[in-house]
């Protein structure tokens, strides 16, 4: 019978339909500049998923050939942006979308970000740590006497 | 419409409430008085079984589709949910980075699954090999020492975790519904059957003989001999021999024939966003305010003479 049964498509259609709203669930969310990139990056993947799938399903090359097309797309789209994200740190020195608040929407209140919400800081290990090493081999001989002899 | 069947209803629903609750947990935000190691893990093990519940969901039908590739299946699909999950929920926009390139590699082990080789390669050299690296230098360039404070908070993650799986659930909904119940009764979907490619005037429900010669002309154009996937793709997925090669030129013949245009815009936009790119990146004198340049006083005309 059918290689690619319709309960394949669908299989396809939610495995998509998965991508799209976790990516779309991390653009809402996070606040990092690239974080936010990737989850767009991610909902592009849903799709390219949905085209193949019904591609396939139908018999002919359409879905692929528009997979194309957005992997072309998500290309530029990644140039243009990276380098949209480097000029936006260049001013503001952060990552943080929250900064660039100026350019919403007129009429829109602010967001305010309440530090006392963040996640604790994980606890530093100092600007200097090193490996802590276990020991190995047979501790060997201390010479003791070089420096109890120089009491007299 | 046709609801679906109570147990499909349970499954949907334990999939995007276990989902909503492991995402909300390990989404980066203070969790009031829990400790963040407990919710992290709670959240891990929820989302993995929010995950293992929707590949629960996955049917293949009455096809004969063997052990292994639905092994590799289930596989790909559990790793690009999850690897989804957490490229959205890592506090390191480094592990981010490197979660997407998970999610790309498992998108195209489904390409390869589904008969789409030249998608599959092309996917991971320009996604895992060209865009995720040059996120990482990205990355590396704009890092500062220590976790910032909008890496370790998200905006508003309650309602956006509520807006995503909203948007999931109405989706699986109408997908499981349609899962059930199969594609038209008339049957009008099925372009593959028994193994060959249906031609568009025989998927209609007309024979040769009712179709004038311009109507069989219309079907003809509407979906072209090149566009229509070769018979060795499903030869193949039914595991007879077919020739090699036969798969990339006909994607390629339908590329350079069909959708030439589409091909010369796909040119096009990369070239202008190559020069958008180079226009934007470089950075101009206020931004980075470096030594003032000492300007000689131009030579007075008088001293030339």
């Amino acid at each position: 019978m059918n290689a690619f049964s319709f309960e394949m498509l669908t299989n396809y259609l939610m495995l998509g339909a998965a991508l799209m709203a976790v990516g779309m669930l991390g653009f809402l969310s996070r606040r990092n500049m690239i974080v936010m990139f990737l989850s767009a990056e991610m909902m592009l993947q849903g799709v390219a998923l949905t085209l193949v799938g019904f591609g396939r399903y139908h018999g002919n090359w359409t879905g692929q050939v528009f997979t194309i097309v957005i992997l072309t797309v998500a290309a530029c789209e990644a140039s243009i942006a990276l380098a949209l994200i480097l000029v936006l740190f260049n001013r503001r020195s952060s990552l943080d979308v929250s900064l660039w608040q100026e350019i919403r929407e007129p009429g829109q209140p602010p967001t305010m970000d309440r530090a006392s919400e963040a996640e604790p800081e994980p606890a530093s290990t100092g600007p200097e740590t090193y490996p802590h090493l276990l020991i190995a081999g047979r501790e060997p001989a201390h010479p003791v006497e070089a420096w109890t002899h120089r009491r007299d | 419409m046709d609801a679906i069947s109570r147990l499909d209803l349970f499954t949907v629903i334990a999939v995007i409430v276990l989902g909503a609750t492991g995402t909300y947990l390990l989404l980066p935000h203070g969790h009031g008085r829990t400790r963040p190691k407990l919710a992290h893990q709670v959240g891990y093990a929820l989302s993995a079984l929010s995950a293992l519940i929707l590949m629960a969901m996955m049917r293949f039908g009455k096809a004969d589709v063997e052990i292994l590739s639905k092994a590799f299946f289930y596989v790909f699909a559990f790793g690009a949910v999850f690897g989804a999950i957490l490229t959205v929920t890592s506090r390191d926009p480094i592990h981010s980075a490197l979660w997407f390139a998970a999610v790309v590699l498992a998108t195209s082990g489904l390409f390869l699954l589904s008969g789409a080789q030249f998608l599959a390669a092309g996917t991971v050299i320009v996604y895992a090999g060209a865009i995720i690296v040059t996120f990482l230098f990205v990355i590396m360039l704009a890092q500062k020492e220590g976790r910032a404070i909008y890496d370790r908070m998200a905006r508003s993650p309650f309602l956006a975790t509520l807006a995503g799986f909203l948007l999931l659930f109405t989706l699986l909904y109408s997908l499981v519904g349609i899962q059930k119940k199969g594609p038209a009764a008339t049957d009008h979907n099925a372009y593959v059957a028994g193994g060959r490619i249906v031609p568009a005037s025989e998927r209609l429900g007309m024979n040769s003989r009712s179709l004038s010669p311009d109507q069989s002309k219309v079907f003809n154009r509407a979906v072209s001999d090149a566009n229509r996937l070769p018979e060795a793709t499903i030869a193949e997925a039914k595991g007879t021999h077919v020739a090699d090669g036969t798969h990339v030129a006909g994607l390629g013949a339908t590329l350079f024939t069909d959708h030439l245009v589409t091909v010369e815009l796909a040119g096009a936009l990369l070239f202008v966003a190559l020069i958008g790119a180079l226009a934007l990146a470089p950075p101009r004198a206020p931004i980075r305010p470096t030594v003032p340049v000492i300007v000689s006083e131009p030579a007075s005309p008088a001293r030339l003479t």
